[in-house]
């Protein structure tokens, strides 16, 4: 009998009440040093697309067009925040947790190029790379339908009937000669180096 | 005389007690298990035929996604095959930063497979505790890295963030807490007359079936077969590491080895914290063509690349061995065969903590 | 609305039966579900209970990407769970396939091809705090009026 009254008075005490219908542990916020989705610093972008180049995830995150200028915009159903966009932008658009400090303190930051590769036994010597390499169209807007040129500053242009690759340092990676190649013959290859402080890469 | 009927029971793919999908059949008579077979391949995913044409940047956090409890050792294992392929040296202050990342990530792993041993012998009161502290070790793990289970630490040539020294005092005040905490969940798992029934002296593999079966990681070292990846790993050399063995064999011996490298974890962290060498944490450095085979410890067991690559870098041909492989079949054969209830086999399999996503990537 | 409907969705919101079947991920969402079930987070203070019965849940998480062996057996999970119900897709891979929607890979996603999704939390993998939110905030909705709607 004693037990269930003080059963009966645990149950009742007002605070246990409360307790039990209301009490939720405290909204439990992410820490500030959490790679949450990147955010946009305000900073302006140069369109230089390191961020689209160095992203592991397909479709995560894309520099559009907007009023103000360029702008990189994250989608959050593809991005795994890993915050190697945060890393990587040279000018700092972005900014993720407390990354964009420690880089700024440890002078850590990724240099990133590019290498083109042609497999002549794949190249149908269509010329689409040349043509479709928005570089080349800057460069040497007669560039067409072939794919020869008669400037000397293109990325790449055919000679000869196969394609030569004049100007590696110029590509900006973004891979539109990759997609419009028929046969998978052209590869842009991402080299991408973690450096840090004094020691400058050479490229 | 009354005839047993020889039934065959499937456990899985969907059921309370794995995490994963995973399919066992189980020949019994009455309540004994005669035979019992795996079905794998609910998880396979290509990640292996992703990964070929590749960039390491990429390839990287394809790697981590091998497996999402022990995701560090995946990526430490790729870049240091990377890094050997390609003579890359790492600074020292890089390497001990990837110790440090590496043993956390262990801990939690560890922890996480003892919480769902437990769980799987309904002592939810001790699972609960164990998953609690589990978050401590994770607060750390994002703490340093930003993360906190795919975390994205390790690059060719170093790591990304430094540990700052705010940082390390907090990790040690945090460490110590969980080793309070751990050495009680210690004792309560050690002394626990209910547990011991229900772990003692069932799922034992001697030490012949282990090394016939070709076990790796605790399931290896709880019946007293040497080895640990770890003793070979220099920076583990540097810092004296000692591996963890018992000679039961049985599900208690695989859980309290797991307790017993916790601890050892948190030694390895200390003396880290302590003798961490001042320098850079990124040495850059390009990846270039070649061809290896690399062997890393995961809280699992042993865990293979075989990587190579071409002249940018790229990965032209990539083969992972998962420690979980070897176990689970070791667990398939020797453990559970003979066990005298159903019920044990959910224990049995869950203690060789197998993890399927490791295993058919 | 009568009284005995107040005190069903009044119910039905503090008790909700959550099984995650895993389709193909790496388990690091796996885990994010598990960690809600610490004191930390506490998922069972707000009346979630996390088992992995179909048939007796009200939500179903999914993780994962679809792999050809679970095309048919998601739906026949789906089926399973007794009305009302709802699905909630957890992490990056049930919405977009995550990192393994490349060239060369096995799965097939999204998982919206195969049963309808009320709910995405993305992420990879995403928070505790996440996925409770979106558990929470997902459950009332449905079950909300259930009987009024299917009369």
């Amino acid at each position: 009998m004693r037990s269930i009254v003080y059963y009966l008075r645990e149950f009742f005490r007002p605070e246990w009440v409360r307790k039990f219908f209301f009490a939720k542990t405290a909204p439990l916020v992410a820490p500030s040093y959490f790679k949450d989705y990147p955010s946009l610093t305000g900073k302006e972008c140069t369109q230089c697309l390191t961020c689209m180049m160095i992203c592991p995830a397909p479709g995560a995150i894309a520099v559009l067009h907007k009023k103000g200028g360029w702008e990189p915009e994250i989608y959050p159903g593809h991005c795994i925040r890993c915050g190697l966009c945060v890393e990587a932008c040279p000018e700092g658009v972005l900014s993720s947790g407390r990354i964009l400090d420690v880089t700024s303190r440890d002078r850590t930051a990724f240099s990133s190029w590019y290498r083109l590769q042609v497999d002549d036994t794949l190249c149908m010597r269509c010329g689409n790379c040349c043509v479709s390499c928005p570089v080349n169209r800057e460069v040497d807007p007669q560039l067409a339908g072939t794919g020869t040129s008669a400037s000397d500053e293109v990325i790449m242009r055919i000679e000869g009937g196969r394609v030569t690759i004049l100007h590696e340092e110029k590509c900006t990676g973004c891979k539109t000669c990759e997609n419009n190649c028929p046969n998978r013959a052209i590869r842009v290859a991402r080299m991408v180096e973690g450096i840090q402080g004094e020691e400058e890469a050479e490229a | 005389m009354k005839k047993t009927v020889d039934v065959s029971i499937p456990l899985g793919p969907v059921h309370p007690c794995w995490k994963e999908p995973v399919r066992i059949k189980c020949e019994t008579a009455g309540e004994r298990v005669l035979r019992t077979e795996v079905e794998l391949g609910y998880m396979k995913k290509g990640i292996e035929r992703i990964m070929r044409g590749r960039p390491w940047q990429e390839v990287m956090f394809l790697a981590e996604r091998v497996c999402g409890i022990c995701s560090v050792i995946h990526n430490m294992v790729f870049i240091e095959a990377m890094e050997e392929i390609s003579e890359i040296a790492v600074p020292p202050r890089a390497a001990y930063l990837r110790v440090i990342v590496n043993e956390l990530d262990r801990m939690a792993s560890h922890i996480l497979a003892n919480f769902s041993y437990c769980y799987t012998i309904e002592h939810e009161t001790l699972a609960m505790y164990l998953l609690n502290t589990r978050e401590t070790v994770l607060d750390n793990l994002e703490r340093l890295t930003g993360s906190r289970i795919n975390t994205a630490y390790m690059i060719p040539g170093g790591v990304r963030f430094d540990l700052l020294p705010e940082d390390a005092a907090a990790m040690l005040a945090d460490l110590s807490k969980v080793e309070d905490e751990m050495r009680r969940y210690t004792g309560m798992f050690e002394t626990g007359p209910l547990i011991a029934l229900r772990s003692k002296g069932i799922g034992v593999m001697d030490r012949e079936e282990a090394i016939r079966a070709h076990t790796v990681g605790p399931t290896a070292r709880a019946s007293g077969v040497v080895c640990d990846l770890r003793l070979r790993h220099p920076t583990y050399r540097e810092l004296g590491f000692t591996q963890v063995t018992r000679t039961e064999g049985d599900n208690f011996a695989r859980i309290m080895v797991r307790f017993q490298e916790v601890f050892q974890s948190i030694d390895l962290i200390r003396k880290c914290i302590e003798t961490l060498p001042d320098g850079p944490i990124r040495g850059g450095g390009l990846c270039r063509a070649g061809e290896t085979s690399y062997a890393g410890e995961a809280p699992r067991g042993e865990l293979t690349y075989s990587i190579k690559t071409d002249e940018y870098g790229r990965v032209v041909d990539i083969a992972i061995r998962t420690p979980s492989i070897m176990n689970i079949e070791a667990c398939a054969h020797s453990m559970i065969r003979d066990v005298t209830s159903i019920a044990d086999v959910t224990s049995t399999f869950i203690s060789s903590d197998p993890c399927i996503a490791c295993n058919e990537r | 609305m009568s009284i005995l409907q107040e005190i069903k969705n009044a119910v039905r919101s503090r008790s909700i039966h959550v099984a995650y079947v895993d389709v193909g991920s790496c388990n690091g969402c796996d885990i994010e579900v598990l960690a809600c079930l610490a004191p930390r987070y506490d998922i069972e203070q707000y009346g979630i209970y996390v088992h992995n019965n179909p048939r007796e849940a009200d939500v179903l998480l999914v993780i994962g990407s679809v792999t050809p062996q679970w095309v048919d057996k998601l739906r026949d999970i789906w089926e399973k769970i007794p009305e009302p119900k709802a699905a909630v897709a957890i992490g990056n891979c049930p919405i977009s396939g995550c990192v393994y929607a490349r060239r060369g890979t096995l799965t097939t996603p999204p998982v919206e091809n195969y049963i309808p999704i009320a709910a995405q939390v993305p992420g990879c993998p995403p928070r505790p705090t996440e996925i409770l939110s979106a558990i929470l905030s997902v459950a009332p909705l449905i079950y909300k009026d259930y009987e009024e709607k299917h009369r």
